[in-house]
């Protein structure tokens, strides 16, 4: 008999537990459960500040709760391919707006067409143009922009002026000159973490839109032009060649951005090619003074960069819900709170810039003189074409194949591929 | 040696051979008492038909399609056209599939070799035996992951431990140390760890298998005027053949799917070059959402671990059934 009643008092437990756990997204309590996909932000100080949107939202939402699951990038791309379609799926992703990466989720049917929340909501009064266009590239809306970020070169002032470099490159020759005279310094150029293939990537794409020019990065990277016939891609990847031999960091194939960003915050390099995200990550690790930032000198007037959006997936059962926190994350205070956490502007056209450091304030300047945009060439290409891509960029770059042939070698797997 | 002492080591008994039953098929499987068993084996037989067989199944059938991975898009129907893409046109099969046989290949020899000599060496009545033992032992029951993590760190080119070393020589300044960052070099720096983290296993396996040896035999070699290397030749040897069979089976399979070591030193770069073929059918699948191109390349592997396996299973099951 009393084990009879043991097993009962079991039982018993095990449904009110089962009970506990209802439906996905649902609790007992009747709240709404969103799960949130993020991306790791890029330093603690932003990671406390996507806490705190979470925290204000449920204080004054309290019948939704945010469950946030932060991934690294290409963790985040794994969990969210095999989810969509499934329960597994989030309600909220961070994803990029580029037609590559964004556009293939949206072409597959996991992300939600926003339009009648777009209406409510009145979002395309509050976004600036160059954030809506991404959403609206698909038809309808895709997404709710959440960050443009722009890439540009950030430098250290004390080893720049021990080299002797008195003025800031405008022309990829004269960034050429500089890494030069850096190396003639005895001080390593530009830091790369070779191990995340995106991070070389942003070198090259920027020698593609200096040679070849904007026109021609835009029809190579549509397939509109020939790789191998393009004598600009040739150029280009020789140079990278070049910088790899002699202007990386020793051993840059092995190691990852992080710790390649180490050398940076540590005065071993004199230059890293990132985002305004670096902002963030500059003042947490060195003297923000110590460092400054120039656009890419690409000649061709166009910022390098992309958007992120949030995009609420077409199976999930809550999107009022998923539609009321975004309208909140992207809304005017919200925005003027977190602006400079994950970038220097805001998607958001009311919230501008407060430009109260240095870095920030020439950030101001690139995002203002920026005739357009392009974008990073994984944004670009598919995923089978990035890793391609990326193969050629990494055999040229450590010797194993001649740059003549690069073009060439990528144009033959777009054309086995089609 | 005397004439007679080297007759007497030739005519020490041999492995016992099985010999093949020459029943019938039906009888055999009746005689045998499956029957009877068969309803204690059909749990794990289902089992086994459900979560191993029928995924093999379904990647042989979906090496013949074309698929993103998404619900929403459909399979479609392209007959052998990925595998004629993979032995034509894929850029980084064959480097895979040359990693691969350079893996297996040296796999038989150096970690198998290793794990023989430290049994061999530890077999024997010395002091810290045990505490060698269990040294030698643990890498094999880490997570390869977690050992991937950590000679990646070792091979650091700024604060690795072979760089280090390299700065305390005075070989340069200890940043031209870069295992993982030359293509020529990287596959095989990979497979140091690998080497690290199996012959503890192997030489588990070769201590078991020399508790089975006939010290008797051993002595008679010996009261023969053997030597070490003659013991070992004609003694120890021969009587450890069933577990050389099984450490080398069990190496080859281990090498065959070598995965988690590749994905955290490297990732198969720079440049594909350290890319093996396990690894290339997960990036095919799940980071290039090329689900056909992945599961063909699956069944390749599959299709090279049966031909090296079957013969083992094979031998194996000879003469066990009567």
């Amino acid at each position: 008999m009393r084990l009879l009643a043991k097993g009962a008092v079991a039982l018993t437990a095990i449904a009110v537990l089962a009970g506990c756990s209802a439906g996905a997204g649902s609790s007992a309590s009747g709240k709404t459960q969103l799960d949130w996909w993020v991306i790791n932000p890029a330093s603690p100080t932003a990671a406390a500040a996507q806490d705190k949107i979470i925290k204000d939202f449920e204080a004054a939402n309290p019948d939704i709760t945010i469950k946030k699951t932060n991934r690294a990038v290409d963790a985040h791309k794994d969990a969210l391919r095999t989810s969509i379609g499934t329960s597994a799926a989030p309600d909220i992703y961070d994803f990029w707006a580029g037609p590559g990466l964004g556009g293939e989720l949206v072409k597959n049917g996991a992300s939600a067409d926003l339009s009648s929340e777009y209406t409510q909501y009145k979002w395309p009064e509050r976004f600036t143009e160059a954030a809506l266009g991404p959403a609206k590239q698909y038809g309808g809306y895709h997404g709710v922009p959440w960050k443009l970020n722009g890439e540009a070169l950030y430098y250290n002032k004390a080893l720049f002026e021990k080299a002797g470099i008195t003025k800031l490159p405008t022309t990829i020759d004269e960034l050429n000159d500089a890494a030069a005279k850096l190396k003639d310094a005895g001080i390593t150029p530009i830091e790369f973490g070779g191990t995340v293939n995106w991070h070389v990537m942003r070198l090259l794409d920027t020698f593609l839109e200096g040679y070849c020019g904007s026109e021609t990065f835009d029809k190579l990277v549509t397939n509109k032009a020939n790789w191998g016939q393009e004598e600009c891609v040739t150029k280009s990847f020789t140079n990278l060649q070049k910088w790899s031999k002699d202007y990386f960091n020793t051993g840059f194939i092995g190691i990852n951005n992080d710790e390649s960003s180490a050398l940076f915050f540590s005065g071993k390099a004199a230059m890293a090619l990132e985002g305004d995200w670096f902002n963030a990550q500059i003042k947490d690790n060195a003297k923000a003074e110590d460092f400054g930032v120039f656009p890419l000198p690409t000649g061709t007037g166009r910022m390098y960069g992309f958007e992120q959006a949030m995009y609420i997936t077409k199976d999930s059962k809550h999107k009022d819900a998923a539609a009321k926190f975004l309208d909140f994350m992207m809304s005017t205070p919200v925005q003027q709170e977190t602006l400079g956490q994950f970038s220097t502007q805001s998607v958001n056209k009311e919230v501008k810039p407060a430009a109260s450091d240095e870095l920030s304030k020439s950030w101001n300047g690139i995002f203002e003189n920026a005739e357009g945009l392009y974008m990073n060439n994984d944004q670009n290409l598919t995923q089978a074409q990035t890793t391609e891509y990326w193969r050629i960029q990494n055999l040229v770059a450590t010797g194993g194949l001649d740059p003549a042939n690069a073009g060439a070698e990528f144009q033959k797997f777009l054309d086995s591929s089609k | 040696m005397s004439k007679l002492t080297a007759t007497r080591l030739e005519t020490l008994p041999g492995p016992v051979t099985r010999q093949p039953s020459k029943k019938p098929l039906l009888k055999r499987i009746a005689g045998g008492g499956f029957v009877a068993a068969l309803p204690f084996l059909a749990p794990a037989l289902a089992a086994y038909v459900v979560f191993v067989i029928g995924p093999m199944v379904s990647a042989v059938r979906l090496s013949l399609f074309e698929w993103s991975g998404f619900n929403a898009d459909p399979q479609v129907f392209v007959g052998f056209k990925n595998y004629v893409r993979l032995f034509t046109a894929d850029p980084v099969f064959w480097t895979a599939m040359q990693n691969t046989i350079v893996w297996v290949l040296l796999s038989l020899v150096i970690p198998t070799s290793l794990g023989l000599v430290m049994a061999l060496a530890l077999n024997r009545p010395i002091f810290g035996r045990n505490l060698f033992r269990s040294v030698f032992y643990i890498p094999g029951v880490l997570a390869p992951i977690a050992i991937a993590n950590m000679w990646r760190w070792m091979y650091n080119p700024n604060y690795g431990v072979f760089s280090e070393l390299a700065r305390a020589w005075h070989i340069g300044d200890g940043s031209g140390v870069t295992f993982l960052s030359d293509p020529k070099v990287a596959i095989y720096a990979i497979f140091a760890a690998f080497v690290w983290q199996i012959a503890g296993l192997n030489m588990v396996l070769f201590l078991a298998g020399l508790q089975s040896v006939s010290k008797e035999l051993v002595e008679s070699a010996r009261l023969d005027g053997a030597n070490n290397w003659k013991v070992f030749r004609h003694v120890t040897f021969p009587a450890l053949r069933p577990t050389v069979v099984v450490v080398l089976v069990l190496t080859i399979v281990h090498s065959i799917k070598v995965f988690d070591l590749v994905v955290g030193m490297t990732g198969g770069g720079p440049a594909q070059s350290s890319q093996v073929l396990a690894l290339w059918s997960y990036s095919q699948s799940f980071l290039q959402h090329d689900f056909g191109m992945g599961n063909a390349v699956a069944t390749v592997l599959l299709g090279i671990t049966l031909v090296l396996v079957i013969p083992y299973l094979i031998w194996s099951t000879k003469g066990n059934e009567d």
